[in-house]
């Protein structure tokens, strides 16, 4: 897992997807069972479709955001950080979906001695349905500059442009 | 019009604070491997001590997000699951992170997202502390009726009050 340089990326460059899937019930219970949740909606198919009127049991909105954390993580590598990061959950999933975490610069800047690079993300099904967008910002190592801190503490990227 | 649920108790409840709360028991190696696990995320960080050692971490780290899902049931604590059966029971709790209870009369409870701010990854062995504050409580009347928005701001820590993340979560009660 090799890191990049600020010096690399440019706006508009599509960042590798990360696929995940297709989903089942055992992957919800698995996950359900690491956190300790117990939310009927992600195990309960009668509960998920009868009192909550859902179609069918969710996939988890907290096993969806640590995807959309891996898609930044493993595209920075060891070298970069991954600073910030959002989304809402505006599409639900469920067992069956195969799921592609994609991300896209929308905006880079240098400060300090580093690269801030603004990215839009999402997480889509395989009808190409999107269903978390968000937006994240990741700090990158200049070609032949220091190491991004860690721990990171915004104070090394100096004022804000 | 759609009932009013922001009553001048609930906006009362907005700026609330609770915390720092620790942890029942510190980072576990084996709940690191079942989360990289059940998340599918193989990176080295979260498992070979020999490689971590030697990175900036300096010994295996648990993955960004851990920190607002180490906060266990301790064992003298009552079971969730003892309320199976009771009407409303959906296996979720409303309690949020031990601020005050949000009383509305909506059923049904959402993930509405969420934001992050990385600024270290906790590392096994080390004690997980969360304070927390409401940051806003508010409704929307959607075309399936009224929904409260409860947004709440959680700064997770380590011992030094060393910063690990910084989350802020919406639960939409519907």
């Amino acid at each position: 897992m090799n890191g990049i340089y600020f010096e690399d990326v440019s706006v508009g460059q599509d960042i590798p997807n990360l696929l995940k899937g297709p989903m089942s019930t055992a992957h919800l219970v698995r996950w359900c069972a690491a956190m300790e949740n117990w939310h009927l909606i992600h195990f309960d198919w009668k509960y998920a479709t009868g009192h909550d009127k859902l179609p069918d049991v969710m996939v988890n909105g907290t096993w969806k955001q640590n995807v959309m954390i891996q898609l930044l993580t493993d595209w920075v590598g060891e070298s970069g950080w991954l600073w910030k990061i959002n989304f809402q959950f505006r599409g639900m999933n469920v067992p069956g979906d195969l799921l592609t975490a994609w991300g896209r610069v929308g905006a880079v800047e240098s400060r300090g001695d580093y690269g801030v690079v603004r990215l839009d993300i999402g997480l889509r099904n395989q009808k190409g349905e999107e269903g978390t967008p968000g937006s994240a910002t990741v700090v990158l190592p200049r070609r032949g500059g220091p190491a991004v801190p860690y721990p990171f503490d915004p104070a090394c990227l100096g004022p804000a442009g | 019009m759609p009932e009013n649920h922001i009553t001048e108790e609930i906006k009362a409840l907005i700026g609330t604070r609770n915390g720092p709360v620790l942890a029942f028991h510190p980072v576990e190696a084996s709940e690191v491997r079942r989360f990289h696990q059940a998340i599918m995320d193989p990176a080295r960080r979260y498992w070979d001590e020999e490689w971590a050692k030697s990175s900036r971490y300096g010994g295996v780290v648990a993955p960004p997000a851990f920190p607002p899902l180490a906060f266990r049931r301790a064992p003298d604590e009552a079971d969730p699951l003892d309320r199976m059966g009771e009407p409303g029971f959906d296996g979720n709790t409303r309690n949020f992170r031990g601020l005050p209870p949000v009383k509305v009369s909506l059923p049904r409870l959402m993930n509405g997202g969420y934001e992050y701010e990385f600024f270290r990854y906790a590392r096994v062995g080390e004690r997980i502390y969360r304070s927390s504050t409401y940051r806003d409580i508010y409704q929307r009347n959607g075309r399936s009726g009224p929904m409260v928005f409860v947004v709440v701001s959680d700064m997770y820590t380590t011992d030094g009050n060393v910063p690990l993340v910084n989350m802020t979560t919406t639960t939409i009660l519907r």
